[in-house]
């Protein structure tokens, strides 16, 4: 960890702390005021994508805590989301529940879904559980196009959010509703690290066996593991659905998982850091390529037809695996170097 | 009677290109080790690169399909020297997600060139159907399980008797005991990628011949993880004999089940078998069960 010079601890918890130093707080405090006051200064595109980059990290985090610190790889992220989507919509718009009963019930219904899959994870590992995700995602996707409640291939409208008669209508008050959530789901997942469950997940995520002989229980961990991903995961989901405010399944393909596998993967694994850069660099690419790419079609006629839906998959796959290949542990760890980096400039060390 | 004899042929021909698809899964994974999950992209590009050779470009089979083949091959050599050698000896983790990113490139660029998506190659078969008994089966579906058949017997053979092919045994079995007699693991790795290219390109065009191109090929090739985990990751008969199964359930399940449950229940089969026997016997019929040290 770098810490500055001169910056001592003499207690464990200081040792632990998150926040060490005076700077750390001043930083923390800066960004939370800059990100709340956001919609000040922001337009409602930039909100909105700011909202989309919300949920998405959400669900990022819960798939981080699954894959990045558990080991446990699932490619049915999407799936998963559907089923917190369309959670919410049923309990919102079927059966008129407040809100937030529906946030909670989306959670919690994603976590079971996935727990079921995720009984799977206990048997085999590797390869096997990513064929197991997969089947999960298709057979979600497939109940949820044939079911009555869930409105089928049509669709399914979703009302507006709203707690204790206060509508959540506008993207700023959207905004806020999906930021003060996602900041408690990254000062969970951060913290979570840090518990024994945390490093009960590392622990199976560097060696199950080992992980068993010394005491964990896989049984629980596991599945622990998978409930905790897939219920933020349905939260997400939840929000999503509240978001657009219209769910069909088209939005959450198999492509969307590997999308999701792709952004922590770039932001780096099992760190609390990773998935917040990752998620921001795979969604400010997605509305970068949303401009450049008509723009470069126009310029250029030769190209052909399929360009400006065919580009972005093409690149996002091509970074995937050049950052597999060069730079493994992410963005996360291109961070820590450059903060080692500044801390000691101008000296090398 | 006739339609379940129908559902019978139609899953056992179609099946037995399904184990093509799962011969070419088998052959990365029993060589390297590797999860090559880009298959359903692979089975994908390789079709639609057979239309662009016979269809755009108007080449007549005899010459089309050989450079069909020549391009898998370049594929798979690709795909190993640039992806894969630079991550040997990487976790799984590694090795699995690199193939997604590949999956997800090849279906942005299959976008990106054919982006109308639903074509069909010409014929090749007269177009009238065998008639076996009372079921009506069109060519198509009986030379694709033929030439299936005919590729697997010619591989088992390569395996068993050719030099390369007993190397990539080998290989399979003993990675360090290989390099220590001097094979070259790397040069074995990308073959096997080359050879499992060319086997799903031949299988991605038989299928097409069948069905029709479409993304739909996309799911065909997932549907290969469903024989490869009912036969076992590592076993060429286990792939050929849950070829078939798949096919049959998918055939039969569809046909008989889809009045009581709904729609499009054919396509989801294969994944519900995938849960299944994860559940009961997550090492498939005849793979090799792992015993893992610490």
């Amino acid at each position: 960890m770098g810490l500055p010079c001169g910056t001592h601890n003499y207690t464990y918890a200081q040792d632990m702390a998150i926040m060490r130093t005076k700077t750390h707080w001043a930083l923390l405090i800066a960004l939370l005021v800059l990100v709340f006051t956001a919609p000040l200064y922001w337009g409602d595109y930039w909100l909105s994508v700011a909202n989309l980059i919300g949920i998405t990290l959400i669900a990022a985090i819960g798939l981080n805590i699954l894959l990045g610190y558990c080991g446990q790889l699932s490619i049915g992220h999407a799936g998963f989301i559907a089923v917190g989507a369309y959670t919410a919509a049923v309990l919102t718009n079927r059966l008129e529940l407040p809100f937030l009963v529906g946030l909670i019930g989306a959670g919690l219904m994603a976590g079971f879904i996935g727990l079921f899959f995720g009984i799977s994870s206990l048997k085999v590992k590797g390869f096997y559980l990513c064929i197991a995700t997969i089947a999960a995602q298709f057979i979600i996707i497939w109940v949820i196009n044939h079911l009555e409640i869930t409105g089928g291939f049509v669709g399914i409208a979703v009302p507006y959010a709203s707690i204790a008669g206060f509508t959540f209508k506008s993207e700023a008050s959207l905004f806020y509703l999906i930021m003060v959530i996602t900041v408690m789901c990254i000062f969970f997942a951060k913290n979570l690290a840090r518990t024994r469950i945390g490093r009960a997940f590392v622990a199976i995520r560097d060696n199950d066996l080992a992980a068993e002989v010394m005491g964990i229980n896989l049984f629980y961990y596991k599945l622990l593991a998978f409930f905790i991903g897939c219920f933020l995961a349905g939260i997400a989901g939840s929000l999503l659905a509240h978001w657009i405010g219209f769910m069909n399944t088209e939005q959450f393909s198999l492509m969307e998982s590997i999308l999701y596998i792709g952004m922590i993967i770039i932001g780096g694994l099992g760190t609390a850091l990773g998935p917040i850069l990752g998620v921001i660099f795979i969604r400010l690419l997605q509305q970068g390529m949303m401009f450049v790419a008509p723009t470069i079609e126009a310029a250029l006629p030769a190209l052909p037809a399929g360009f400006a839906t065919g580009i972005a998959p093409m690149l996002f796959g091509a970074i995937i695996v050049l950052f597999l290949i060069l730079e493994p542990r992410g963005l996360a760890h291109r961070w820590m170097l450059f903060k080692a980096a500044y801390r000691l400039w101008p000296f090398s060390y | 009677m006739a339609e379940f004899l129908q559902y019978l042929i139609t899953g056992v021909t179609v099946g037995m290109v399904y184990a093509l698809i799962g011969l070419s899964f088998v052959l990365i994974w029993k060589s390297s080790g590797v999860a090559n999950l880009a298959l359903g992209g692979l089975i994908l590009i390789f079709s639609w690169f057979t239309y662009s050779m016979v269809v755009q470009a108007g080449l007549p089979y005899w010459l089309g399909l050989p450079l069909v083949i020549v391009f898998a091959m370049a594929m798979g050599w690709l795909i190993e020297r640039f992806a894969l050698r630079p991550l040997i000896a990487q976790p799984i983790l590694s090795l699995i997600t690199v193939t997604l990113g590949i999956f997800y490139f090849l279906e942005g660029l299959a976008v990106f060139i054919w982006p109308w998506m639903v074509d069909a190659l010409p014929p090749v078969f007269p177009p009238e159907p065998f008639r076996i008994g009372p079921a009506v089966v069109a060519q198509a579906y009986v030379w694709a399980a033929v030439i299936s058949l005919v590729l697997f017997g010619l591989l088992t053979l390569y395996f068993r008797y050719h030099k390369m092919g007993i190397a990539m045994r080998a290989t399979a079995d003993d990675q360090f005991a290989v390099q220590a007699c001097g094979i070259p693991v790397t040069s074995i790795f990308s073959t096997s990628w080359m050879f499992a290219c060319v086997v799903a390109a031949i299988a991605g065009v038989l299928i097409s011949w069948i069905g029709g191109l479409h993304f739909g090929l996309v799911e065909t090739g997932l549907k290969a993880f469903s024989i490869v985990v009912l036969g076992g990751l590592d076993s060429f008969i286990g792939a050929m004999v849950a070829g078939p199964i798949i096919g049959l359930a998918e055939n039969i399940g569809g046909g008989y089940l889809t009045p009581f449950l709904w729609g499009g229940l054919k396509d989801i089969i294969p994944f519900i078998i995938i849960i299944i026997v994860l559940f009961i016997k997550p090492y498939g019929l005849f793979g090799e069960v792992r015993i893992e040290r610490i």
